[in-house]
Protein backbone atom coordinates (compact mmCIF):
# COMPACT_ATOMS: atom_id res chain seq x y z
CA UNK A 1 0.00 0.00 0.00
CA UNK A 2 1.34 3.31 -0.88
CA UNK A 3 1.83 5.37 2.75
CA UNK A 4 2.13 8.65 1.10
CA UNK A 5 -1.55 8.24 -0.49
CA UNK A 6 -2.51 6.95 2.30
CA UNK A 7 -1.82 9.88 4.38
CA UNK A 8 -3.10 11.91 2.10
CA UNK A 9 -6.33 10.48 1.95
CA UNK A 10 -6.52 10.11 5.64
CA UNK A 11 -5.94 13.69 5.81
CA UNK A 12 -8.57 14.41 3.50
CA UNK A 13 -11.56 13.00 5.07
CA UNK A 14 -10.53 14.37 8.30
CA UNK A 15 -10.43 17.64 7.30
CA UNK A 16 -13.52 17.17 5.80
CA UNK A 17 -15.43 15.15 8.74
CA UNK A 18 -14.20 18.52 10.83
CA UNK A 19 -15.50 20.69 8.43
CA UNK A 20 -18.66 19.58 8.50
CA UNK A 21 -18.55 19.35 12.55
CA UNK A 22 -17.96 23.07 11.93
CA UNK A 23 -20.85 23.48 9.84
CA UNK A 24 -23.37 21.99 11.84
CA UNK A 25 -22.14 23.76 14.97
CA UNK A 26 -22.64 27.28 13.63
CA UNK A 27 -25.80 26.23 11.32
CA UNK A 28 -28.00 24.16 14.08
CA UNK A 29 -29.72 25.84 16.77
CA UNK A 30 -30.73 22.16 18.93
CA UNK A 31 -28.24 22.64 21.98
CA UNK A 32 -27.87 18.86 21.86
CA UNK A 33 -27.09 18.98 17.66
CA UNK A 34 -24.84 21.15 18.15
CA UNK A 35 -22.42 18.80 21.41
CA UNK A 36 -22.92 15.99 18.58
CA UNK A 37 -21.46 18.21 15.74
CA UNK A 38 -18.52 18.91 18.01
CA UNK A 39 -17.65 15.06 18.89
CA UNK A 40 -18.03 14.68 15.15
CA UNK A 41 -14.83 17.47 14.65
CA UNK A 42 -13.56 15.65 17.38
CA UNK A 43 -13.61 12.71 15.08
CA UNK A 44 -12.21 14.46 12.53
CA UNK A 45 -9.04 15.88 13.99
CA UNK A 46 -8.74 11.94 15.46
CA UNK A 47 -8.57 10.58 11.90
CA UNK A 48 -5.83 12.80 10.91
CA UNK A 49 -3.98 12.07 14.22
CA UNK A 50 -3.86 8.37 13.00
CA UNK A 51 -2.77 8.82 9.45
CA UNK A 52 -0.09 11.27 11.11
CA UNK A 53 0.99 8.40 13.23
CA UNK A 54 0.83 6.04 10.67
CA UNK A 55 3.30 7.90 7.92
CA UNK A 56 5.98 8.37 10.72
CA UNK A 57 5.54 5.19 12.60
CA UNK A 58 6.20 3.21 9.55
CA UNK A 59 7.63 4.92 6.58
CA UNK A 60 9.93 7.67 8.32
CA UNK A 61 11.48 5.43 11.11
CA UNK A 62 12.72 3.41 8.20
CA UNK A 63 13.95 6.04 6.11
CA UNK A 64 15.70 7.55 9.31
CA UNK A 65 16.36 4.77 11.23
CA UNK A 66 16.84 6.43 14.30
CA UNK A 67 13.94 7.05 15.73
CA UNK A 68 11.93 4.26 17.40
CA UNK A 69 8.73 5.84 18.22
CA UNK A 70 6.31 3.19 15.69
CA UNK A 71 2.60 4.66 15.19
CA UNK A 72 1.49 4.87 18.65
CA UNK A 73 2.08 8.69 19.17
CA UNK A 74 -0.96 9.28 17.38
CA UNK A 75 -2.41 6.39 19.05
CA UNK A 76 -2.14 7.30 22.31
CA UNK A 77 -3.29 11.38 21.51
CA UNK A 78 -6.37 9.51 20.15
CA UNK A 79 -6.92 7.52 23.56
CA UNK A 80 -6.62 10.72 25.59
CA UNK A 81 -9.13 12.86 23.25
CA UNK A 82 -11.79 10.07 23.52
CA UNK A 83 -11.09 10.27 27.32
CA UNK A 84 -11.30 14.14 27.11
CA UNK A 85 -14.62 13.96 24.96
CA UNK A 86 -16.24 11.70 27.48
CA UNK A 87 -15.95 14.01 30.03
CA UNK A 88 -17.19 16.73 28.11
CA UNK A 89 -20.12 15.00 27.12
CA UNK A 90 -21.10 13.96 30.38
CA UNK A 91 -20.33 17.91 31.85
CA UNK A 92 -22.62 19.05 28.39
CA UNK A 93 -25.44 17.12 29.04
CA UNK A 94 -25.82 18.32 32.33
CA UNK A 95 -25.63 21.73 31.29
CA UNK A 96 -28.16 21.46 28.15
CA UNK A 97 -30.26 19.57 30.83
CA UNK A 98 -30.35 22.34 33.48
CA UNK A 99 -30.35 25.36 31.02
CA UNK A 100 -33.59 22.76 29.53
CA UNK A 101 -34.89 22.89 33.01
CA UNK A 102 -35.15 26.79 33.12
CA UNK A 103 -36.03 27.69 29.51
CA UNK A 104 -38.25 24.43 28.47
CA UNK A 105 -36.98 24.39 25.11
CA UNK A 106 -33.74 23.50 23.50
CA UNK A 107 -33.14 26.19 21.12
CA UNK A 108 -30.13 28.12 21.43
CA UNK A 109 -31.50 31.35 20.56
CA UNK A 110 -33.71 31.31 23.46
CA UNK A 111 -30.62 32.58 25.23
CA UNK A 112 -29.76 35.43 23.42
CA UNK A 113 -30.46 38.16 25.54
CA UNK A 114 -26.89 37.65 26.83
CA UNK A 115 -25.64 39.31 23.80
CA UNK A 116 -23.98 42.48 23.06
CA UNK A 117 -26.00 45.27 23.93
CA UNK A 118 -25.45 46.79 20.17
CA UNK A 119 -26.14 43.77 18.09
CA UNK A 120 -30.02 43.25 17.06
CA UNK A 121 -31.65 40.48 17.94
CA UNK A 122 -32.45 37.44 15.74
CA UNK A 123 -36.12 37.15 14.87
CA UNK A 124 -37.69 34.11 13.19
CA UNK A 125 -39.27 34.28 9.73
CA UNK A 126 -41.13 32.14 7.50
CA UNK A 127 -40.76 29.19 9.18
CA UNK A 128 -41.70 26.36 6.77
CA UNK A 129 -44.53 23.83 8.00
CA UNK A 130 -44.00 20.10 8.78
CA UNK A 131 -43.95 18.29 6.41
CA UNK A 132 -46.18 15.29 5.98
CA UNK A 133 -43.31 12.95 4.84
CA UNK A 134 -41.54 14.06 8.43
CA UNK A 135 -44.63 12.76 9.78
CA UNK A 136 -44.41 8.98 8.52
CA UNK A 137 -43.54 6.68 11.01
CA UNK A 138 -42.14 3.11 10.98
CA UNK A 139 -44.95 0.30 11.57
CA UNK A 140 -44.22 -2.79 12.82
CA UNK A 141 -45.35 -6.10 11.18
CA UNK A 142 -47.90 -7.88 13.59
CA UNK A 143 -46.36 -11.30 14.87
CA UNK A 144 -47.90 -14.49 16.29
CA UNK A 145 -51.84 -14.40 17.22
CA UNK A 146 -53.81 -11.55 18.58
CA UNK A 147 -54.48 -11.88 22.08
CA UNK A 148 -58.21 -11.36 23.40
CA UNK A 149 -59.02 -8.54 25.01
CA UNK A 150 -60.26 -9.30 28.59
CA UNK A 151 -62.79 -6.41 29.24
CA UNK A 152 -61.83 -6.57 32.86
CA UNK A 153 -58.51 -5.55 32.40
CA UNK A 154 -59.38 -3.00 29.87
CA UNK A 155 -61.35 -1.29 32.75
CA UNK A 156 -58.32 -0.93 34.97
CA UNK A 157 -55.54 -0.55 32.65
CA UNK A 158 -57.21 1.38 29.89
CA UNK A 159 -53.94 2.64 28.17
CA UNK A 160 -52.48 -1.37 27.83
CA UNK B 1 10.15 21.55 6.34
CA UNK B 2 9.08 25.05 4.99
CA UNK B 3 7.94 27.60 7.78
CA UNK B 4 4.29 27.86 7.78
CA UNK B 5 3.61 31.22 7.93
CA UNK B 6 1.30 33.68 5.66
CA UNK B 7 4.21 35.20 3.91
CA UNK B 8 5.51 31.79 2.86
CA UNK B 9 2.15 30.86 1.85
CA UNK B 10 1.79 34.32 -0.39
CA UNK B 11 5.48 33.35 -1.80
CA UNK B 12 4.70 29.69 -2.73
CA UNK B 13 3.64 28.86 -6.43
CA UNK B 14 0.01 30.00 -6.70
CA UNK B 15 -1.72 27.96 -9.04
CA UNK B 16 -3.24 30.07 -12.09
CA UNK B 17 -7.01 30.17 -13.15
CA UNK B 18 -6.71 27.59 -15.57
CA UNK B 19 -5.20 25.16 -13.22
CA UNK B 20 -8.02 25.54 -10.93
CA UNK B 21 -10.70 25.32 -13.56
CA UNK B 22 -9.13 22.00 -14.35
CA UNK B 23 -8.59 20.65 -11.01
CA UNK B 24 -11.66 17.92 -10.27
CA UNK B 25 -11.39 19.24 -6.41
CA UNK B 26 -11.93 22.32 -6.84
CA UNK B 27 -15.44 21.45 -8.37
CA UNK B 28 -16.10 18.89 -6.05
CA UNK B 29 -15.77 21.53 -3.24
CA UNK B 30 -18.38 23.87 -5.14
CA UNK B 31 -21.08 21.43 -6.06
CA UNK B 32 -19.98 20.35 -2.18
CA UNK B 33 -20.61 23.43 -0.66
CA UNK B 34 -23.75 24.12 -2.50
CA UNK B 35 -25.66 20.52 -1.96
CA UNK B 36 -25.21 21.28 1.83
CA UNK B 37 -26.28 24.39 2.20
CA UNK B 38 -29.85 23.06 -0.12
CA UNK B 39 -29.81 19.95 2.14
CA UNK B 40 -29.47 22.09 5.71
CA UNK B 41 -32.92 22.63 6.93
CA UNK B 42 -34.53 25.24 5.08
CA UNK B 43 -37.08 26.28 2.59
CA UNK B 44 -36.00 24.64 -0.74
CA UNK B 45 -38.61 22.36 -2.37
CA UNK B 46 -37.54 19.50 -2.76
CA UNK B 47 -33.89 20.23 -1.11
CA UNK B 48 -33.16 16.60 -0.22
CA UNK B 49 -33.31 15.03 -3.82
CA UNK B 50 -31.42 18.27 -5.11
CA UNK B 51 -28.91 17.75 -2.19
CA UNK B 52 -28.34 13.93 -2.33
CA UNK B 53 -27.84 14.27 -6.07
CA UNK B 54 -25.28 17.05 -5.57
CA UNK B 55 -23.49 15.20 -2.60
CA UNK B 56 -23.02 12.50 -5.20
CA UNK B 57 -21.64 14.12 -7.93
CA UNK B 58 -19.58 15.73 -5.54
CA UNK B 59 -18.39 12.75 -3.79
CA UNK B 60 -17.26 11.48 -7.15
CA UNK B 61 -15.41 14.70 -8.19
CA UNK B 62 -13.53 14.10 -5.01
CA UNK B 63 -12.61 10.35 -5.07
CA UNK B 64 -11.25 10.93 -8.93
CA UNK B 65 -8.88 13.54 -7.55
CA UNK B 66 -7.41 11.85 -4.79
CA UNK B 67 -4.28 9.72 -4.98
CA UNK B 68 -4.76 5.93 -5.62
CA UNK B 69 -3.35 3.25 -2.57
CA UNK B 70 -2.54 0.98 -5.37
CA UNK B 71 -4.67 -2.08 -4.84
CA UNK B 72 -8.14 -2.52 -6.12
CA UNK B 73 -9.07 -3.89 -3.06
CA UNK B 74 -7.57 -1.40 -0.22
CA UNK B 75 -9.08 1.31 -2.88
CA UNK B 76 -12.63 -0.20 -2.82
CA UNK B 77 -12.54 -0.96 0.64
CA UNK B 78 -10.97 2.86 1.82
CA UNK B 79 -13.85 4.55 -0.12
CA UNK B 80 -16.06 2.30 1.19
CA UNK B 81 -15.88 3.51 4.75
CA UNK B 82 -15.05 6.99 3.91
CA UNK B 83 -18.29 7.29 1.98
CA UNK B 84 -19.97 5.88 5.10
CA UNK B 85 -18.28 7.77 7.35
CA UNK B 86 -18.96 11.32 4.98
CA UNK B 87 -22.41 10.18 4.19
CA UNK B 88 -23.64 9.51 7.70
CA UNK B 89 -21.79 13.38 8.68
CA UNK B 90 -23.55 15.36 5.80
CA UNK B 91 -26.60 13.47 7.15
CA UNK B 92 -26.13 14.15 10.74
CA UNK B 93 -26.25 17.79 10.18
CA UNK B 94 -29.08 17.83 7.92
CA UNK B 95 -31.63 16.03 9.74
CA UNK B 96 -34.07 18.19 11.47
CA UNK B 97 -34.95 15.36 14.17
CA UNK B 98 -32.35 15.08 16.79
CA UNK B 99 -33.14 11.77 16.88
CA UNK B 100 -32.09 11.17 13.85
CA UNK B 101 -29.06 12.83 14.25
CA UNK B 102 -27.77 10.76 16.88
CA UNK B 103 -28.34 8.06 15.06
CA UNK B 104 -26.41 8.91 11.96
CA UNK B 105 -23.76 10.09 14.25
CA UNK B 106 -23.24 6.83 15.58
CA UNK B 107 -23.73 5.56 12.13
CA UNK B 108 -20.71 7.88 11.47
CA UNK B 109 -18.83 6.64 14.42
CA UNK B 110 -18.91 2.88 12.68
CA UNK B 111 -17.56 4.29 9.84
CA UNK B 112 -14.51 6.34 11.37
CA UNK B 113 -14.01 2.61 13.61
CA UNK B 114 -13.59 0.94 10.54
CA UNK B 115 -10.96 3.94 9.22
CA UNK B 116 -9.05 3.11 12.71
CA UNK B 117 -9.07 -0.29 12.00
CA UNK B 118 -7.73 0.05 8.04
CA UNK B 119 -5.39 2.07 9.85
CA UNK B 120 -3.78 -0.33 11.99
CA UNK B 121 -5.45 1.11 14.94
CA UNK B 122 -7.11 -1.81 16.52
CA UNK B 123 -7.51 -0.80 20.18
CA UNK B 124 -8.78 2.35 19.22
CA UNK B 125 -11.58 1.24 16.40
CA UNK B 126 -12.74 -0.85 19.57
CA UNK B 127 -12.66 1.78 22.33
CA UNK B 128 -14.10 4.27 19.37
CA UNK B 129 -17.17 1.46 19.27
CA UNK B 130 -17.66 0.79 22.67
CA UNK B 131 -17.16 4.50 24.51
CA UNK B 132 -18.63 6.83 21.57
CA UNK B 133 -21.48 4.46 20.03
CA UNK B 134 -22.01 2.29 23.28
CA UNK B 135 -22.10 5.42 25.75
CA UNK B 136 -22.13 8.77 24.61
CA UNK B 137 -24.75 8.39 22.05
CA UNK B 138 -26.90 6.60 24.19
CA UNK B 139 -26.45 9.88 26.60
CA UNK B 140 -26.72 11.98 23.75
CA UNK B 141 -30.46 9.90 23.20
CA UNK B 142 -31.34 9.70 26.82
CA UNK B 143 -31.26 13.53 26.89
CA UNK B 144 -33.42 13.89 23.90
CA UNK B 145 -35.58 11.67 25.03
CA UNK B 146 -36.27 13.63 28.25
CA UNK B 147 -35.97 17.20 26.59
CA UNK B 148 -38.07 16.51 23.14
CA UNK B 149 -41.26 17.59 22.68
CA UNK B 150 -43.60 15.77 19.73
CA UNK B 151 -43.02 16.39 16.11
CA UNK B 152 -40.05 18.30 15.00
CA UNK B 153 -39.53 21.96 16.50
CA UNK B 154 -39.58 25.32 14.64
CA UNK B 155 -35.81 25.87 15.51
CA UNK B 156 -34.91 22.34 14.23
CA UNK B 157 -37.16 23.49 10.66
CA UNK B 158 -35.28 26.73 10.28
CA UNK B 159 -31.86 27.14 10.96
CA UNK B 160 -29.96 30.79 11.82
CA UNK B 161 -31.49 32.02 8.72
CA UNK B 162 -29.64 33.02 5.08
CA UNK B 163 -26.66 34.58 6.67
CA UNK B 164 -24.59 31.97 8.99
CA UNK B 165 -25.92 28.95 6.74
CA UNK B 166 -24.32 30.37 3.56
CA UNK B 167 -21.29 31.92 5.53
CA UNK B 168 -20.21 28.95 7.15
CA UNK B 169 -20.62 26.57 4.30
CA UNK B 170 -18.69 29.23 2.08
CA UNK B 171 -15.65 28.93 5.28
CA UNK B 172 -16.08 25.55 5.07
CA UNK B 173 -15.31 25.22 1.56
CA UNK B 174 -12.59 27.43 1.72
CA UNK B 175 -11.01 25.49 4.42
CA UNK B 176 -11.02 22.42 2.67
CA UNK B 177 -9.88 23.87 -0.44
CA UNK B 178 -7.14 25.06 1.82
CA UNK B 179 -5.97 21.99 3.25
CA UNK B 180 -6.08 20.69 -0.35
CA UNK B 181 -3.48 23.10 -1.64
CA UNK B 182 -1.36 22.67 1.48
CA UNK B 183 -1.70 18.55 0.97
CA UNK B 184 -0.97 19.34 -2.50
CA UNK B 185 1.88 21.17 -1.92
CA UNK B 186 2.63 17.86 0.88
CA UNK B 187 2.46 15.40 -1.38
CA UNK B 188 5.28 16.99 -3.83
CA UNK B 189 7.38 17.60 -0.76
CA UNK B 190 7.33 14.39 0.67
CA UNK B 191 8.03 12.55 -2.15
CA UNK B 192 11.19 14.18 -2.19
CA UNK B 193 13.18 12.55 1.09
CA UNK B 194 11.21 9.13 0.15
CA UNK B 195 13.23 7.65 -3.10
CA UNK B 196 11.56 4.55 -4.87
CA UNK B 197 13.99 2.46 -3.44
CA UNK B 198 13.24 3.63 0.26
CA UNK B 199 9.66 3.11 -0.44
CA UNK B 200 9.77 -0.19 -1.19
CA UNK B 201 12.71 -1.45 0.95
CA UNK B 202 10.14 0.27 3.45
CA UNK B 203 6.98 -1.43 2.49
CA UNK B 204 9.29 -4.74 2.43
CA UNK B 205 10.16 -4.05 5.91
CA UNK B 206 6.59 -3.64 7.28
CA UNK B 207 5.65 -6.39 5.58
CA UNK B 208 8.05 -8.92 6.88
CA UNK B 209 6.62 -10.80 9.43
CA UNK B 210 9.26 -10.65 12.21
CA UNK B 211 9.63 -7.21 12.25
CA UNK B 212 5.54 -6.94 11.83
CA UNK B 213 5.36 -8.63 15.21
CA UNK B 214 8.00 -6.85 16.73
CA UNK B 215 7.02 -3.20 16.30
CA UNK B 216 3.37 -3.17 15.18
CA UNK B 217 2.04 -5.47 17.72
CA UNK B 218 -1.27 -4.03 19.44
CA UNK B 219 0.47 -5.24 22.87
CA UNK B 220 2.96 -1.93 22.62
CA UNK B 221 0.18 0.12 23.39
CA UNK B 222 -0.36 -0.95 26.66
CA UNK B 223 3.52 -0.67 26.85
CA UNK B 224 3.48 2.94 25.20
CA UNK B 225 0.09 4.18 27.11
CA UNK B 226 1.79 3.09 30.78
CA UNK B 227 5.36 4.05 29.89
CA UNK B 228 5.89 6.94 28.06
CA UNK B 229 2.50 8.75 28.76
CA UNK B 230 1.88 7.32 32.55
CA UNK B 231 1.39 10.40 34.05
CA UNK B 232 -1.03 11.99 31.04
CA UNK B 233 -2.90 8.54 32.21
CA UNK B 234 -3.45 9.65 35.89
CA UNK B 235 -4.38 13.00 34.80
CA UNK B 236 -6.54 11.78 32.33
CA UNK B 237 -8.58 9.88 35.57
CA UNK B 238 -8.07 12.73 37.41
CA UNK B 239 -10.18 14.77 34.57
CA UNK B 240 -12.74 12.04 34.67
CA UNK B 241 -13.49 12.10 38.25
CA UNK B 242 -13.25 15.74 37.97
CA UNK B 243 -15.89 15.73 35.45
CA UNK B 244 -18.23 13.75 36.60
CA UNK B 245 -18.37 15.11 40.60
CA UNK B 246 -19.25 18.71 38.04
CA UNK B 247 -21.64 17.26 35.87
CA UNK B 248 -23.62 15.67 39.56
CA UNK B 249 -22.99 19.31 40.74
CA UNK B 250 -24.38 21.11 37.67
CA UNK B 251 -27.33 18.71 37.38
CA UNK B 252 -28.16 18.97 41.25
CA UNK B 253 -28.27 22.75 41.44
CA UNK B 254 -30.22 23.36 38.17
CA UNK B 255 -32.76 21.68 40.47
CA UNK B 256 -34.91 23.77 43.12
CA UNK B 257 -34.38 22.67 46.65
CA UNK B 258 -36.50 20.65 48.10
CA UNK B 259 -37.82 23.05 50.83
CA UNK B 260 -39.03 25.12 47.72
CA UNK B 261 -40.89 22.93 45.91
CA UNK B 262 -42.99 22.28 49.09
CA UNK B 263 -43.30 25.60 49.94
CA UNK B 264 -44.60 26.05 46.44
CA UNK B 265 -47.23 22.83 47.01
CA UNK B 266 -48.60 24.63 49.83
CA UNK B 267 -49.22 27.60 48.46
Amino acid sequence: MNEVSLLYNYLLVGGLLFVLGMIGFLVRRNMIVMFLCTELMLQGVSLSLIGFGRYHGSLAESVASKIQTGPWGGQMLVIFIIAVAACEAGIAMALVLMLYRQSGTLDAAFWQDLREETLPAFVDREVPEEQQVDRVWPRLTPAGVEPAIDPDELLHRPRV
Amino acid sequence: MRPFTIPALLAADLPALKEICSCNSFWAILVGSLAVWVLLPNRVRYGKTIGGALAIVAAGLFASDWPLLGNWTDQAVFWLLAGVTLGAGVCMICSRSPVYSAIWFALSLTGTAGLFFYNGAQFLGVATIVVYAGAIVVTFLFVIMLSQPEGHSAYDRISWGWFPKTFSVVAAATMVALLTFLLGNLRGAAAVPTSAAALAASESHLTAPGALLDRNHMANVGRHLFGEHLISVEVAGTLLLVALVGAVAIAVQGKPRLATRIEEAMR
